[in-house]
């Protein structure tokens, strides 16, 4: 997609990539100059090879996939309980009454601290982390999900009513379809978190995954496996956000302003 | 219920979270939630008390505040340096853009391990991780307010004498804070989840380390009282920064 | 005999505020099968709350609403409406947007698809079938929005200012359509706004309503006398000097 530079320009993917592509240069010069320690910094060419060599026995694979796992349940556990109760948040006074400052307390406090509590509930396996990781997620599903639905434009509910859609439907007709972009942007803002949270959960507690493979490299001092697993990190992140961003453009094919953004 | 003012309101307000306390002391009185679920309430703050008195909880709650207040101070005035000269001038865009970009998506708790690795256990891992941790949200919110001042209010205080370094101060800055104070808020609650982690972790003090000291030795009322205070003071944090940021800007409507 | 009777109607908004607000206070209104009466009025008289209330969107303080003789309880498609702001479900395309109503009847999809494609055309929007709202100007989009509603063939149509959102050229072209539109196919319309010349243009008879509280304050013919410009002037600014003695008083 990129367009032909202009006569005597600087072509624009070369700026866009000039300075990662200049600090990992840095990186592997001062490691072969000898200007750092290769144990704090192993070469970027080491941690590539020793990256294939992970990859080829399937080994940092399976642990990604523990991870992607974990994440992804805990995230679609707190979207299906955070988009129900946002909804009767915004419909039923009691459950605002309820509801409304168990999230207006819940949703600052840093919910990792519970997993010690979740770990003596629910054992150190799955269960504790893909909990931990549906308690962190939730907060931000659940007011992104009240603020849209109690934000509906009257009018459309009221022109839905006028063309015979019953006080009940309106919920699936009208309301859920309106407030689908803040619930979006809402669940945009718990995905990145869902990670975060299981790499700790991991390094916490035993069990494998991303979090515990590199935890482990760490405590035997093997520090490539440590870049390795950052790199992997970094790569499965960036690939989960893109799927992200692609689904939420399909689905919001009709909001104007989520095309713009990119 | 309109009319309830004041405190009464706010004691309205949170009475669902006394009920469930309530609800929770009341079913661990009465044994319908086994005793090896953890302490109840009243037990959680009776070891709160002597966590209090014994001096331990003063020392890590401190030493968690300083490795906070060094991690937090520093990122946000280099990660504002950082985002306001991105929006400013080309080359540090050109620079930093794309860096940002790469490290984005990024788990920034994947890089706890990394610091374990640089920094040892002691302090100084733990003020990189709280530093990393806000350094992204600020420089994003900072480069986003600077970028969006119109051109219009720039071109005013230039016409009525202000010169151009002036301007960073005088206007772009003022104009960016409000983005800025927002990308702030999102680093306080980031950074102090990371805190807890990398003490849950790997460390010798600390609030964090109080959990995992105090859960491994089967001290469990004492561990959910540190818990307690771990999640009051994030919240807190919080609302007190909202505060702040209210007052800073007092002159425009703030809602929400 | 008159399809549409107000007696007595009052609206009173409780709000937040310790003093509710009384939009509207004992009016008393008839009008007749297939008439086109406007409503104009200082702005916040509620001349916009009458609307939505024979609408059934709002409920009563006092008073009745007749239609056909029956109070009306609740919305339904009998009563077309079409809001300032259009209102259409952004989530759906246009053909999705006029086909609505006929699918909320449980009409079947081919014979939905038929009508509804014709109201397209009649608001020559054909070829936008697929296109999403928020891709249309302002004039296409209240377009879209008269299709949808005059596609579940309502008795009566409310127009809530519908043209006030837009241009004056594109106000105009729809005004022309709307009198088009509804030589073809006789409705009772209701018609409020804030533009005596459109009032004019448009209605056979022009109810002025008084600042907050609203009441009628007067009515006038507007059946005749708009052969050419300068009767239209006149007749506005007949209406004008009765709305300026309630406009110093908002």
């Amino acid at each position: 997609m990129s367009a032909p530079a202009k006569e005597g320009r600087v072509p624009r993917w070369l700026v866009r990539y000039a300075s990662p592509v200049a600090v990992l240069a840095a990186w592997e010069l001062s490691v072969r100059l000898g200007l750092v320690d290769p144990f704090l910094l192993p070469a970027l060419s080491s941690v590539l090879l020793r990256a294939a060599e992970e990859i080829a026995t399937g080994d940092v694979l399976f642990h990604a996939w523990l991870t992607i796992y974990r994440a992804m349940a805990g995230f679609l556990a707190a979207t299906a309980l955070g988009v129900t109760i946002g909804v009767l948040t915004a419909r039923n006074r009691y459950c605002r009454w309820f509801f409304e400052p168990l999230v207006s307390v819940g949703f600052p406090m840093p919910k990792i601290a519970f997993m010690a509590i979740f770990i003596l509930w629910f054992g150190i396996g799955d269960a504790s982390k893909i909990v931990m990781v549906t308690l962190t997620c939730i907060f931000p599903i659940i007011s992104a999900t009240y603020l849209g639905c109690s934000q509906v434009d009257r009018y459309l509910v009221w022109s839905a009513r006028n063309m015979g859609t019953s006080e009940r439907r309106v919920l699936w007709k009208v309301v859920l379809p309106a407030s689908l972009p803040q619930i979006l942007n809402g669940l945009q803002i718990a995905f990145p978190s869902a990670l975060i949270v299981t790499v700790v959960t991991e390094m916490i507690s035993s069990g494998g995954g991303l979090g515990g493979y590199m935890i482990l490299a760490a405590r035997f001092a093997l520090s490539e496996k440590v870049f390795v697993g950052v790199v992997v990190i970094a790569v499965v992140g960036y690939a989960l956000l893109t799927v992200f961003g692609h689904v939420r453009r399909h689905i919001l094919a009709w909001h104007a302003e989520s095309q713009m953004a990119i | 219920m309109r009319p309830l003012a004041g405190l009464g309101r706010t004691a309205f307000y949170y009475t669902p979270l006394l009920i469930i306390g309530l609800a929770w002391e009341a079913m661990a009185r009465t044994g319908i939630l086994p005793p090896d679920l953890g302490p109840s309430p009243m037990q959680t703050i009776a070891a709160l008390r002597l966590l209090y008195t014994d001096g331990d909880l003063v020392m890590h709650a401190g030493i968690s505040f300083w490795r906070e207040f060094a991690g937090f101070a520093s990122s946000c005035v280099l990660g504002t340096a950082v985002g306001v000269g991105m929006a400013r001038v080309d080359w540090v865009r050109t620079v930093f853009r794309p860096i940002v970009t790469f490290l984005y998506p990024m788990p920034k708790s994947a890089l706890i391990p990394l610091l374990l690795l640089w920094f040892g256990i002691d302090h100084m891992s733990k003020i990189a991780a709280v530093f990393l941790g806000c350094l992204l949200p600020v420089v994003t919110s900072a480069f986003n307010g600077a970028r969006g001042v119109e051109p219009q209010l720039i071109w005013s205080a230039r016409s009525l004498g202000t010169s151009s370094t002036a301007i960073l101060w005088k206007i772009v800055l003022p104009a960016a804070l409000p983005d800025i104070l927002s990308g702030v808020r999102i680093a306080l609650s980031v950074s102090w989840l990371l805190l807890v982690s990398a003490e849950l972790l790997i460390s010798r003090s600390g609030l964090g380390f109080l959990i995992s000291y105090t859960g491994e030795s089967g001290d469990y009322s004492s561990m959910f009282a540190a818990i307690l205070v771990v999640v009051s003071i994030g919240f807190l944090a919080d609302r007190l920064f909202l505060h702040v940021i209210r007052w800073v800007l007092r002159y425009r409507d703030f809602t929400g | 005999m008159s399809k549409i009777e107000f007696a007595g109607v009052r609206k009173v908004f409780q709000g937040d505020t310790p003093n509710p607000v009384v939009a509207i206070d004992n009016i008393d209104l008839t009008v007749r099968q297939d008439e086109f009466v406007s409503i104009v009025g200082p702005s916040g008289c509620g001349k916009s709350t009458l609307l939505y209330l024979l609408g059934g969107f709002l409920d009563l303080s006092g008073g009745e609403i007749r239609v056909d003789g029956r109070a009306v309880t609740e919305p339904g498609p009998d009563r077309g409406i079409v809001f300032q702001h259009f209102a259409l479900f952004p989530w759906k395309t246009v053909l999705g947007n006029v086909e609505y109503g006929l699918a909320e009847q449980g009409m079947g999809k081919a014979e939905r698809r038929e009508i509804a494609q014709g109201y397209i055309d009649m608001v020559k929007l054909g070829g936008f079938e697929d296109t999403f709202p928020n891709r249309l100007s302002g004039g296409m989009q209240q377009r879209v929005a008269l299709a949808r509603t005059l596609a579940c063939d309502p008795d009566i149509l409310l127009m809530d200012e519908p043209f006030g959102a837009l241009d004056a050229q594109t106000r105009h072209i729809l005004q022309e359509e709307l009198l088009e539109i509804w030589s073809r196919r006789k409705k009772t319309v209701l018609f409020v706004t804030h533009d005596v010349r459109e009032a004019v243009i448009l209605a056979e008879r022009c109810v002025v309503v008084t600042a907050r509280p609203g009441r009628v304050k007067t009515e006038i013919d507007t059946s005749s006398g708009k052969a050419d410009g300068a009767a239209i002037e006149k007749k506005a600014e007949e209406i004008w000097d009765v709305l300026r003695e309630e406009l110093v008083r908002t």
